[in-house]
């Protein structure tokens, strides 16, 4: 890492789910040499098992909605069951009166003081009603069970008014307002982001392609639902919250109830997974605040699932045109693209555009983005967002342009591929495409392909085992009879994931020896806290065994921002590794005296002091206790991000698929994925990362879509049964892997983000290959429901 | 009315329509036991009635007088783990975890029934439990592994 080592603050640029953001930063005291290629690590690299798995697969883990304490209360919230309108009286008197309710808001029982809370893109308990589900009012009562049913018993009279629960209606002409200030697109919008010359590039092209893709709305359904519980002590007030930003959640809280941060304490120790949902404060959080505070009780807001499903934000989803142009020789000339988001009632803007530029090489680029505003939930951040919709877009375009130009489409994307970042004319920091691309197509047998096609298995036997639904066969072999239709399609990603400052951590190493790691960092499943452990017991030369790491807890944690943007690894690995060295050296400085060796003799490996003099090695634990209260401390941060480099990871996925052109069912039968994200620091848990995103890239391609009825404005599948994710039945044979590339470029443990690459070329992957195994036969719009198979097929 | 909860016989009064799952978790505190969607749709709440997997959310206390419940938490001896949490460890079957207390009784209910499951079978008794991180891969695997049909990960 290059630093100017003249200035202590320095600004510079992160990049956060593909958004730039410019900050000052401290570049810290120490610099770390970057652990290369040739470093000999020993715990870092190595499969070793989740840390916290067996509190896991006992029931020992401890997850908000477990929280419990003495006189604990539980809240309800009360949605609207309209899209639009006002509510223009709450009549809360009968629900008061239902047993063990203690406490009931509305808007007008808030606190004052300063500006308005917001929740999920509206004021908290706002009457002007902006979507179905949108929280009116709050119900606390003894029991969860109690708070519900007098939920039930509330009455509130409405008046409706026009509403837009689609993109095109609410960016049509004369169309109803959206919200009760502002228009009905964002304000950035059309966003216009173009290089080269495009007209000029379109009319070079010997081939041209254009066609229309559509993506759906696609809800997060974590296994836990949103949650809080909310305790005040005096003017100081604690919440436990599933979040994947404890700091956030502690400056959203502090604006909103007026209070100094100093005074809001946000703890996450184990949460049921977010992907992108849970990063800031919520109506849940608000509500178990405030009830909190009135009542002088904790108290415990969780969502309900059809409240998880209906307001906790959702994948936007995105109507895409995308032309391209290309020489016979496969060469793009020009890229076009023109996006329609429909965002629901607020929501960030996730470039789905970015990846046009990103992903091949091509002089021309221009993209047009449009972000509208619709009376449907928020959108959130929802793993890799933005380029997991343009990906689709565009891979479907890249694989139209391959058919057109009788290409394989592997060689089409040889043909193109990007060795650097086109947008800023700057190198990557590692890494490449070409080369996942090529190990993926080698482990997929993809040059092979044709010889599992259905009419290679013609004339072989096969037998079906059961009725149809008792038979669920991951891989297998091609069915001979023409009703099954093999195909193969493969999609590539790109994704910036090199995280960055400010995140810091603290080691502190006990008189017995065994080590803490404490950092404000989030595990939401992803495995943070066992890699963080890694880096640490190999900076220090501890035993893992003897690491405990210490996540998430505003007041006893030191900062690092939201887990998002695959960012963890990248932007706390570091600052962990600093800081366990600088205990090391601490520890071998203390061994020295007490020793009485040259602290130059002295290394710390597996858990001892050894001497290279050929002395015994002697215990940390040892030191340690000789030690007594006098206490190894170390402490580290996360220095800026080198200049003039990209950071990005890359991937590529091949998907071998069975169409039942009867019933326009499509199985995966196998799926290979190879990525590219720089050092690999637990190939266990790596894999995990990986099989996950594929795993939701599956839900997107065959089967998750929010379903709204267009008359009323609500969502119609709001549970589990009728929102549909994937099953184990549904699993293909999954061959997913990283190349273990070191980036000594982008920080000094040499890993980029892992979390959100593998969903993005998934869908692609899929639709490409139904798309093969039909002959053709465009399949433009996700998901590809058997219906959407069978219209495609024209039955 | 009586309860036999992991092995210890339990007196519990629950309201007339209480699912086991909140009486598990509100009135005995054993919180292993997970409410995700309540209405039967996850498998997060999966516990074992007297042997077979079901989920507790749909299942009325009342009506399980006398019966054997066993949850995760009593799975196995105090400090020990069943064979089955063992592999969800070594083979990585656990992501954020919320699923994984049922996920495990349904392996082990599975197991119990059928020793050696074939990968129909498994897929067939596992596919109503649903995991939103994706360990289906590593829960079959961790499961080949418990039925002696798999080695290393």
């Amino acid at each position: 890492m290059t630093v100017d080592q003249t200035r202590r603050f320095v600004t510079t640029t992160v990049e956060v789910e593909g958004r730039e953001e410019t900050k000052v930063v401290e570049i810290p005291d120490r610099e770390l040499r970057p652990w290369d290629a040739d470093e000999r690590l020993e715990i870092v690299g190595k499969p070793v098992p989740r840390v916290d798995a067996r509190d896991k697969v006992s029931g020992a883990a401890v997850y908000t909605s477990d929280r419990w304490a003495a006189g604990l209360l539980h809240v309800a919230l009360v949605r609207s069951t309209i899209p639009r309108g006002r509510a223009t009286a709450i009549d809360l008197d009968a629900a008061r009166r239902m047993p063990g309710v203690v406490d009931a808001i509305t808007f007008s029982d808030l606190p004052k003081a300063g500006k308005p809370i917001r929740a999920g893109g509206v004021r908290f308990l706002d009457p002007e009603i902006t979507y179905a589900g949108q929280p009116l009012a709050c119900i606390c009562a003894e029991s969860a069970a109690q708070a519900g049913a007098a939920a039930r018993a509330v009455r509130i009279t409405c008046e409706p008014a026009p509403f837009a629960i689609t993109a095109a209606v609410a960016t049509a002409e004369n169309a109803p307002a959206v919200r009760a200030k502002g228009g009905n697109i964002s304000r950035s919008s059309p966003m216009v982001c173009a290089r080269g010359d495009t007209d000029g590039g379109l009319a070079e092209a010997e081939v041209v392609v254009r066609a229309r893709y559509t993506t759906s709305s696609a809800l997060h359904s974590a296994m836990e639902p949103h949650g809080a519980v909310a305790e005040w002590h005096g003017d100081h007030l604690t919440i436990h919250e599933g979040t994947q930003g404890v700091f956030a959640v502690r400056d959203e809280v502090s604006a909103a109830l007026g209070i100094p941060r100093s005074r809001v304490r946000v703890v996450m120790e184990h949460m049921g997974g977010g992907f992108g949902a849970k990063n800031h404060a919520g109506a849940h959080t608000y509500a178990a605040a405030i009830l909190a505070r009135r009542t002088g009780r904790p108290v415990r807001c969780v969502l309900g699932r059809a409240g998880e499903q209906s307001d906790t934000g959702h994948r936007a989803p995105a109507t895409i045109d995308v032309t391209l142009g290309a020489r016979r020789d496969g060469r793009l000339t020009a890229i076009a693209a023109t996006a329609l988001v429909d965002q629901g009632i607020s929501g960030w803007e996730a470039s789905t555009a970015r990846i046009f530029h990103e992903l091949y090489a091509c002089p021309n680029v221009r993209t047009t983005e449009t972000f509208a505003y619709t009376n449907l939930q928020a959108m959130a951040a929802f793993r890799g967002p933005g380029h997991t919709e343009g990906a689709f877009a565009l891979e479907r375009a890249m694989d139209e342009l391959a058919r057109r130009l009788g290409m394989d489409p592997l060689e089409l994307r040889r043909r193109n591929h990007a060795d650097h970042d086109q947008e800023k004319s700057r190198p990557y920091s590692a890494g490449s495409l070409a080369r996942c691309l090529e190990e993926g197509a080698r482990r997929f047998g993809w040059a092979e392909r044709r010889s599992r096609s259905n009419d290679a298995g013609r004339g072989k036997t096969m037998t079906h085992k059961g009725e149809s639904g008792d038979n669920f066969p991951a891989g297998g072999d091609p069915h001979p009879h023409p009703r099954w239709r093999r195909g193969f399609g493969l999609a590539a990603q790109i994704w910036p994931a090199g995280g960055g400052p400010p995140a810091y951590a603290t080691v502190r190493i006990h008189p017995d020896g065994s080590v803490d790691v404490l950092t404000g960092t989030q595990d939401l499943g992803t495995g943070a806290r066992t890699i963080l452990a890694q880096v640490a017991a190999e900076a220090l030369g501890a035993r893992l065994a003897d690491v405990r790491v210490i996540l998430g807890d505003t007041e006893r944690t030191p900062y690092t921002g939201n887990s998002w943007g695959s960012m963890t690894t990248p932007s706390v690995a570091p600052a962990v590794r600093m800081a366990a060295e600088e205990a090391r050296e601490h520890l071998i400085e203390a061994a020295s005296e007490i020793l009485g060796v040259g602290v130059e003799e002295l290394t710390v490996r597996d858990g001892m002091i050894v001497p290279c003099t050929g002395a015994d090695p002697v215990p940390i634990a040892e030191i340690t206790a000789q030690l007594g209260d006098v206490t190894i401390m170390g402490n580290g941060s996360r220095g800026p991000n080198p200049r003039g480099v990209g950071l990005m990871t890359f991937g590529a996925q091949f998907a071998e698929v069975e169409v039942d052109t009867w019933t326009g069912v499509v199985r995966v039968v196998r799926l290979t994925a190879v990525h590219d994200v720089g050092r690999v620091l637990n190939p266990l848990l790596a894999r995990s990362q990986l099989e996950g995103g594929i795993i939701q890239g599956i839900g997107l391609a065959l089967f998750e879509e929010r379903v709204i009825d267009e008359r009323l404005g609500l969502p119609l599948n709001t549970g589990l049964h009728e929102y549909k994710i994937p099953t184990m039945a549904d699993m293909p044979e999954i061959d997913a892997t990283c190349l273990d590339t070191v980036d000594t470029v982008a920080n000094p443990v040499g890993a980029r983000g892992l979390a959100e690459p593998p969903i993005i070329p998934t869908a692609p992957a899929i639709a490409n290959a139904v798309v093969d195994a039909l002959g053709g036969v465009p399949l433009n719009d996700l998901p590809l429901t058997p219906w959407r198979v069978l219209a495609a097929l024209g039955t | 009315m009586h309860l036999v909860v992991n092995g210890k016989e339990r007196d519990v009064s629950p309201a007339p329509v209480e699912s086991l799952a909140e009486t598990l978790r509100t009135r005995l505190h054993l919180t292993g036991t997970k409410v995700s969607c309540a209405r039967g749709e996850c498998g997060s709440c999966t516990v074992l009635l007297d042997g077979r997997a079901v989920y507790s959310c749909l299942t009325i206390t009342n009506a399980c007088e006398g019966a054997a419940v066993t949850t995760i938490e009593g799975l196995a001896g105090a400090g020990e783990l069943h064979p089955v949490q063992r592999a969800f460890i070594d083979h990585d079957a656990v992501q954020c975890g919320f699923c994984t207390p049922g996920q495990v009784m349904a392996a082990v209910a599975l197991l119990t029934a059928t020793p050696v499951p074939d990968e129909s079978e498994i897929r067939r008794a596992m596919s109503g439990n649903l995991c939103r991180c994706g360990t289906y891969p590593r829960i079959a695997q961790a499961i080949r592994v418990v039925s002696g049909q798999a080695g290393a990960p």
